[in-house]
């Protein structure tokens, strides 16, 4: 009896109606590409997850110096389901970030950033940007040697940048080294200012999706093909795939929880073996691809900036890739494609398997 | 001999104790107690039952939809009779 009455009352307020009309009205192209449209709504799903149990944390940890590396410890040995939801923060991170590449390089072949579609590549690009930056600062909270030295060298990796590369070493870091300041200041940036950024550039992204609609490839844009309507159809599915995704998440978390180290000491020397975060490793790899001087300039500084420059073109290639905008097949971009998707998996592979 | 043997276990003794006080200590992030690690493990298996089933319920309310879609009956005639 609630439930009508509580039914009629939106009804009376909102047009609910008009919005399932327009989920019924939106139309998802059927093709052979078309799992590439469920990767972007199971990083949304892993970016709500992250949220939810990156709040449950945030009621225990304690983002000091002397108690981060402590509060964590109590949260897996003393609360309550505090070991799994850590572990699920984790792994969900892991997973957000892996589908945030998958999403992003599927976009790159089938070539959906073409024209109109150029500003939607910037925002899932940020993203990207966003969620690795995400994961740095998140590693960090740990406070133990392993982080510690992990974002040693990635921020001391960025102050090898030419002209504004100290200055964001030290911004990152909050000094000239990597003290209590750097952890405070990556709570922050972890807690309010990156998810803050990825709430409004995830708005803006759906919102972009749903005013240009689905982009098809090029190769099937002539060709006559099915389209089925959002909801319910796309819905179930989305549906039964984040399912399974959860479940996946939600069995790593149990049968491979992640491991805390030693206490972080600025002191004492770094552990041995010492890796960054997977998608770190291709430009750790990179750059042992460079001498030590280079000309007489630093070999680090020529890496970094080949590297950047790399990234750089990677983002503006909506905007380089004319044919793709004409709707023609553009080869050429293909081949760059598929150069950048391999060059990152061998050379991440190398650096795990090293 | 008896020396020999003496020494032996004197440093035999050291080294284990030795390779006590280094052992590095391992911070449980899984819960040790059997009786909790069976519970787990029997919760991932009824939660895969779960989400197994969930997926065979929509997937049966979907194949049923997409079945009233193809006989065209899932839209509103605009030319029916209204009810007064």
């Amino acid at each position: 009896m609630i439930w009508p009455k509580f039914k009629d009352w939106i009804d009376e307020r909102y047009d609910i109606a008009g919005l399932k009309r327009l989920a019924k009205r939106k139309l998802i192209p059927q093709h052979r590409y078309d799992f590439l449209y469920y990767t972007g709504g199971i990083t949304l799903f892993l970016f709500i997850l992250q949220f939810i149990t990156g709040m449950l944390l945030a009621f225990y940890y304690i983002p000091h110096i002397d108690f981060a590396y402590e509060s964590i410890i109590d949260i897996v040995t003393k609360i309550n389901m505090g070991w799994f939801f850590r572990s699920l923060h984790h792994w969900g991170a892991q997973l957000c970030i892996v589908f945030v590449f998958i999403h992003l390089f599927g976009t790159l072949l089938v070539k959906s950033y073409r024209k109109p579609r150029e500003f939607l590549w910037v925002t899932g690009f940020i993203l990207l940007v966003i969620s690795i930056f995400f994961g740095l600062s998140g590693y960090l909270l740990l406070w133990d040697e392993r982080a510690f030295a992990a974002v040693r060298v990635a921020t001391g990796g960025a102050g090898a940048l030419p002209f504004v590369g100290s200055f964001i070493k030290i911004f990152l870091r909050g000094g000239v080294d990597v003290t209590g300041d750097t952890l405070t200041r990556f709570y922050a940036f972890h807690v309010s200012i990156l998810p803050v950024l990825s709430l409004l550039l995830i708005g803006i992204h759906l919102l972009l999706v749903q005013y240009h609609g689905m982009s098809t490839p090029v190769s099937l844009e002539k060709n006559q093909h099915k389209e089925e309507p959002f909801f319910p159809n796309v819905f179930y599915k989305d549906m039964m795939i984040w399912l399974v995704v959860l479940g996946v998440v939600v069995t790593l978390a149990i049968l491979l929880p992640p491991e805390i180290g030693k206490k972080a000491n600025a002191l004492a020397a770094p552990p041995e073996g010492i890796k960054p975060e997977w998608y770190f490793l291709f430009m750790l790899e990179t750059l042992k691809f460079f001498p030590g001087t280079i000309l007489g300039f630093n070999g680090e500084t020529i890496a970094i900036l080949c590297v950047s420059i790399g990234i750089f073109f990677f983002f503006l290639i909506p905007f380089l890739d004319r044919k793709s905008n004409r709707n023609e097949r553009s080869p050429v971009f293909t081949v760059i494609a598929v150069v950048y998707i391999l060059y990152f998996i061998t050379m991440t592979l190398v650096g795990f398997f090293n | 001999m008896k020396y020999f043997i003496r020494i032996l276990f004197a440093a035999l003794t050291i080294l284990s104790f030795s390779f006590l006080a280094f052992a590095e200590e391992k911070i449980p992030v899984f819960p040790e107690k059997p009786v909790e690690v069976y519970t787990i493990y029997a919760s991932l298996a009824v939660f895969w039952f779960a989400i197994i089933g969930l997926i065979v319920v929509i997937k049966m309310k979907l194949n049923e939809i997409e079945r009233i879609q193809k006989l065209g009956i899932d839209k509103e005639d605009p030319h029916a009779h209204r009810l007064e």
